[in-house]
């Protein structure tokens, strides 16, 4: 792949409010063209480093860059970046096409270049038909589709977009997700997305950057960052996992072993700079284990299920090692297999390859 | 159905004194009880005869009109900083504004009184004004408070990422926006000053406003005058009220079809 020039370059940026930290030491650049994701839970500081970019606070430290230029004295009006906030705020008192003509009118664009491109705009969100309905008069989706259009008309390199659909029901999310891709690629503009919904990340991000008590703790493509996950933070927060506590027995050249207070015993084709006896975690994703194993060098261990959820294509198993600790497995749909009921024995049986080994917290 | 008997009786109660005092304003007949003789406009003819009546409605007028422009001033720009500050801020605007609410009118006058004459202040027309902003600002502030909290400060934010200054941002968004809420506060701050009596008896000096005058006239024997002056105070309101109606339902139109004329 060639480079791809930084739209974005924060160095050192580390915001307090008092004596909080909110943002404490973040590097990022941001490429040209990209959507990044900023995922994290409530309070992780995703919303506070987006205002920042947006122009709203100020870093007590650092510096921030866009497209080469410090930003730290330009006001928010005159940064070139545009914003669909978390609750739309669009404009109650004006209707769908002021509230996307806002931006160009107050640049003082001329009134027929001005309706050229709103027009043009709204096609694109598909909301011709709707421009001169009130805020008031459109559905959440809609209301999402003008946030979008007054954001985008006004041509900014980067799009600031925060948690655009935690207000919005399920199926239309997914609609949106969908719709918001297209509009990516149709305008070409950076996108940069808060979320702390892990789905949404996955689904529409080049690269997430996952941030945790305003710290940045990895920064990856999705799918690279839910096979490959680098602390235990990590693990859990994106997708589901299990979660094992071992101590190293082995370490060398094939790889590394490690054992569980009860004996089992999981194997990782990664060497890592640990050393036996050393205590680590072990993650293995419920989808990564099966009841059947097809390779002869799979690992293993011995359950009973305790409780299955059919979810149509698929299903959830609990099962209960011999230390009665729970395991959850995934099984996909596949009426050639037999799976074994509830209350029944059975073997659980996972590759090297899934085994993740992660420093304790 | 009990419900509904319920709202009728309430609707009776409130509205039944506002039929009589009209009904009876169109009486032929000095007598303010029934049976009811007939109609005619004496009262009405009479009332338009009185000089002194009209000077005190026009001082009324007057004073009202001036209490509520400058009321409406301190109070927009108290609301706007209250809107932009923390918790503790506008904890300490709330409290200093709606203290003066639970005082007695008698004290307000009397330190008012207190206050002009330490002041060398000639009781007057400005006097007057004076003690009814000190009257109208708090109910105004509470009043403005209520609505905007609904104020969501994100609109301004997005103003300002869409390229607005905060000049812009203010002209385009926050005032179009507060409009009609101030308009409704000044309509506000008018009734409470037109209809002051206790505060303005002791800071009016030689000045007489409609209320003292009704008073004094009160005071030697009661008059059917009287209902036709409340007549017409009720129509008044009824007319400002529809004009703050029909001002922000004009605007609202007239920017959708202009659009769609272009």
């Amino acid at each position: 792949m060639a480079a791809i020039a930084p739209i974005i370059e924060i160095r050192n940026g580390t915001k307090m409010f008092g004596s909080f930290t909110a943002l404490a030491d973040i590097n990022l650049s941001i490429n040209q063209g990209e959507i990044l994701t900023l995922l994290g839970p409530s309070g992780c500081g995703k919303t506070t480093l987006m205002r920042l970019i947006a122009g709203f606070e100020n870093l007590t430290s650092g510096t921030i860059q866009i497209g080469g230029v410090d930003i730290a004295n330009i006001p928010p009006e005159r940064r070139p970046v545009n914003m669909v906030f978390q609750r739309y705020a669009l404009f109650p008192h004006l209707d769908v096409f002021e509230n996307v003509a806002f931006g160009l009118k107050v640049k003082g664009m001329p009134k027929e270049e001005r309706t050229e491109r709103v027009n043009r705009m709204l096609h694109i969100v598909q909301l011709e038909s709707f421009a001169n309905r009130y805020i008031d008069q459109l559905s959440g989706g809609q209301c999402q589709r003008v946030a979008l259009a007054r954001a985008l008309v006004n041509g900014p390199k980067v799009l600031l977009l925060d948690e655009p659909l935690a207000a919005l029901d399920l199926k239309i999310r997914q609609h949106m997700l969908a719709e918001m891709k297209r509009i990516h690629i149709e305008t070409g503009a950076t996108f940069v997305y808060v979320t702390h919904d892990q789905d949404e990340a996955l689904i529409l991000s080049d690269r997430v950057v996952l941030m945790e008590k305003g710290r940045v703790v990895q920064v990856d493509r999705p799918t690279e960052m839910y096979a490959k996950p680098k602390s235990l933070f990590a693990a859990k927060f994106l997708g589901e996992t299990n979660i094992f506590e071992t101590t190293i027995t082995a370490v060398n050249g094939i790889g590394t072993t490690a054992r569980t207070s009860s004996g089992i015993q999981f194997h990782s084709s990664e060497t890592l700079t640990k050393k036996p006896s050393e205590k680590i975690a072990v993650s293995i994703r419920p989808e990564s284990l099966t009841f059947q194993h097809k390779n002869p060098d799979a690992q293993s261990a011995e359950c009973v299920v305790d409780d299955i959820v059919f979810m149509g294509s698929r299903s959830f198993y609990t099962v209960r090692l011999n230390d009665q600790s729970k395991v959850r497995v995934q099984v996909q749909r596949d009426g050639r297999l037999s799976v074994p009921s509830p209350g029944d024995k059975a073997t659980i049986f996972w590759d090297a390859s899934n085994v993740v080994m992660l420093p304790r917290d | 159905m009990l419900l509904r008997i319920l709202v009728w009786a309430v609707l009776a109660f409130l509205i039944s004194p506002l039929i009589v005092i009209v009904l009876f304003s169109f009486h032929s007949s000095p007598a303010l009880s029934f049976p009811f003789a007939g109609f005619s406009l004496r009262w009405y003819a009479e009332l338009f005869n009185n000089a002194q009546l009209g000077s005190a409605v026009m001082k009324s007028l007057t004073v009202a009109f001036l209490t509520s422009v400058v009321t409406l001033l301190i109070g927009t720009t108290a609301s706007l900083a209250w809107l932009r500050l923390g918790k503790v801020g506008r904890g300490f605007i709330e409290a200093v504004s709606v203290t003066p609410i639970a005082l007695p009118g008698l004290f307000v006058g009397v330190s008012l009184l207190v206050l002009f004459a330490q002041a060398g202040l000639q009781l007057s027309t400005l006097t007057i004004v004076i003690s009814h902003v000190v009257i109208a600002l708090p109910i105004l502030i509470v009043a403005m408070k209520a609505r905007l909290a609904l104020f969501d400060p994100s609109l301004e934010e997005a103003s300002r990422d869409l390229g607005a200054s905060q000049f812009q941002t203010f002209r385009r968004v926050t005032l179009p926006l507060i409009a009609p809420t101030l308009i409704s506060s000044a309509i506000l701050a008018f009734a409470v000053s037109f209809d002051e009596f206790v505060v303005t008896s002791f800071v009016a000096g030689t000045e007489t406003t409609l209320p003292m005058y009704i008073w004094s006239m009160m005071r030697r024997t009661v008059t059917p005058l009287i209902n036709a002056i409340s007549t017409l105070a009720l129509l008044f309101s009824i007319l400002i009220l529809l004009g703050a109606w029909l001002i922000s339902h004009v605007r609202r139109r007239s920017a959708v079809a202009a659009r769609i004329e272009s």
